[in-house]
């Protein structure tokens, strides 16, 4: 029971300082507001002929890619950011395990991009006139708390990679938009040629984006949903229980490496 | 209670490290060079040594931070490799300079985080943080940010952290670099306050007066090895037949110091940067009766005041690395 109680607080603590780290960042706060707006204004554009249903996907969509951008780049810039700080080292050399910590700081770099879809709807519904309903709200709810779950599990495992290598920083542009269109942000992964599925079928931010346009739209019998919810579920779980073996290896291999600071 | 809280035997570490660009050739450098020495419980313990003799290399692998080449290292009996997690908890650390804390969150705000990761019961954080800002003199700026803080502030910010868990260990490396002479006095208490709480200390300087007034033994490393350990007294007893020459001077080419290091009765040469001026030291048995000779060796050059004095510490410290400053 005081372990969970003592993970419960590092998670809330470590969230807590991401946040309000990252509330006084000006690139952060371009990620979630203006870069999912211009997505959005552009999908607008390009999807008008597809009718005004679409809006809702585009929505969805633009969030989505708002949510994977902060999360690929604050998250992994965060451990960038405490190598060059020269605090990766404390959070390393003290007895809680890093990958609770990452985890508070992940799960706050999510939520604060749930901003991305706030600044979507306003943007399209009340500046665009384009009329918005979801089509199951409570559905929508909780692919949206399971959606949360995926990004964070899936960034405990990217930002494992920045502390392995320094320089993972220079793939973080070539990551970004691969992950937008396997993962059918704003386009059905039916578009793409079929040897890319199974790849799609594994990340689980595609099973996330399928449960929230179904959701949104309609467009996916019930059935389906819960089907995207249990896969998400389990996949996310996966990177949860793997990232535990994870984080001893990539930390291992720092400690012989002498990579946890920027100064050897 | 272990008799012995740090116990290093062989300590070795290598980095590799690659240079080129086209015809990329890795390279080994070895930081620590088979190193052992021991460290009581309670004992105030100094390693000396010139910059990159691997001081701090040996201070990040007895916190966990670095796994060793070769050799052990064990705190309270624990190994720094196989029991890192049960270390953890036991021990403090801070490394010298201004890194190492959230520059964008207030003091305060620091160390309620650092609290939680050392599982520092909230009911003991909120009556624990307020003391500590106090015993480091915070009081009143805890709120702030720390980027609005003094070096001496963040320096002392680093020590409440290291303290906020109670650590039965502590390392402290250059805790006094780069503090003006009040902080580092004000430092140089607390450290002795917290050697008086009877907690073992490794601490690392390169002010020697600092090392005679803390420390009860020091080692002395150089390029890796440890080239003499001892308390302060003995230390200076290695110096004991010599005298030193003190030689104002304006500017010094190298090959002027070349020729009194290659005086028959000199045992030593260093140039230490004083203020603006440079002082030329000479270690030498003769004493006032070397002046004479070294200053025409000096001919040419711009001399000031030249005094003659006991040897100190710090004069063993040169001798042992091979006059280095």
């Amino acid at each position: 029971m005081k372990k969970i109680k003592d993970t419960l607080r590092i998670i809330g603590m470590s969230f807590e300082i991401e946040l309000r780290q990252n509330l006084t960042d000006g690139f952060v706060l371009f990620g979630i507001v203006i870069q999912p707006l211009i997505v959005a204004f552009m999908a607008l554009w390009m999807l008008k002929d597809k009718g005004p249903d679409y809006a809702i996907f585009i929505v969805v969509g633009s969030a989505m890619t708002g949510l994977w951008t902060t999360l690929l780049f604050n998250g992994g810039n965060s451990i960038r950011g405490e190598r060059w700080a020269g605090t990766l080292e404390p959070l390393v050399g003290a007895p809680s395990s890093l990958r609770i910590v990452v985890f508070g700081k992940v799960l706050a770099n999510v939520t604060q991009s749930l901003l991305s879809m706030i600044g979507c709807y306003t943007f399209i519904s009340l500046i665009m006139g384009y009329p918005l309903t979801l089509s199951r709200p409570i559905f929508f709810l909780i692919s949206i708390l399971l959606t949360v779950f995926a990004f964070v599990s899936f960034g405990v495992i990217i930002a494992s990679l920045f502390i392995l290598i320094p320089d993972f920083q220079r793939l973080q542009n070539t990551l970004e938009f691969p992950v937008y269109i396997l993962c059918g942000f704003l386009f059905p992964i039916a578009l793409l040629p079929g040897w890319t599925t199974p790849i799609s079928y594994i990340l689980s931010p595609y099973w996330a984006a399928r449960a929230l346009h179904g959701s949104a739209r309609g467009m996916l019998e019930i059935n389906h949903i819960f089907i995207s919810w249990v896969l998400l579920i389990i996949f996310s779980a996966i990177y949860i229980v793997g990232s535990g073996a994870l984080y001893r290896l990539v930390l291992k291999r720092a400690r012989v490496d002498a990579t946890l600071n920027t100064t050897g | 209670m272990f008799m012995n809280a740090v116990e290093i035997s062989n300590l070795k570490r290598q980095f590799k490290t690659t240079i080129g660009v086209i015809k990329r050739q890795t390279k080994e450098v070895i930081a620590v060079d088979g190193i052992s020495f021991n460290i009581q419980a309670g004992e105030l313990f100094g390693l000396l040594g010139p910059n990159g003799a691997g001081k701090t290399t040996t201070i990040k692998m007895l916190t966990t931070l670095l796994i060793p080449s070769s050799g052990t290292a064990t705190i309270m009996g624990l190994d720094v490799v196989k029991d890192a997690e049960k270390i953890r908890p036991r021990i403090g650390f801070i490394f010298g300079g201004e890194r190492g804390l959230y520059w964008r969150l207030s003091g305060l705000d620091n160390l309620r985080y650092f609290a939680t990761l050392y599982y520092v019961d909230s009911n003991v954080a909120k009556k624990k943080i307020p003391e500590l800002i106090e015993l480091v003199g915070l009081k009143g700026r805890e709120k702030e940010k720390v980027e609005g803080y003094s070096r001496g502030m963040r320096q002392r910010l680093h020590i409440a952290r290291a303290l906020l868990h109670d650590p039965e260990v502590l390392f402290l490396d250059e805790p006094t670099m780069g503090l003006d002479p009040v902080g580092a006095r004000e430092m140089r208490m607390t450290i002795r306050d917290l050697q008086s709480a009877k907690k073992t200390i490794l601490l690392t300087t390169h002010y020697m007066f600092e090392a005679d007034a803390l420390c009860e033994r020091i080692a002395v490393i150089n390029k890796g090895k440890i080239v003499a350990l001892n308390t302060p007294e003995k230390l200076k007893t290695t110096v004991r037949d010599l005298s030193v020459v003190e030689i104002e001077i304006f500017g010094i080419p190298p090959e002027f110091l070349e020729k009194v290091r290659n005086l028959e009765y000199v045992d030593g040469v260093a140039v230490e940067t004083r203020d603006q001026r440079q002082i030329l030291l000479v270690h030498t048995p003769k004493g006032p009766s070397a002046i004479s000779d070294i200053v025409e060796v000096l001919n040419g050059l711009r001399l000031g005041k030249i005094v003659t004095r006991e040897p100190t510490l710090e004069d063993a410290y040169v001798r042992l690395v091979g006059g280095q400053m």
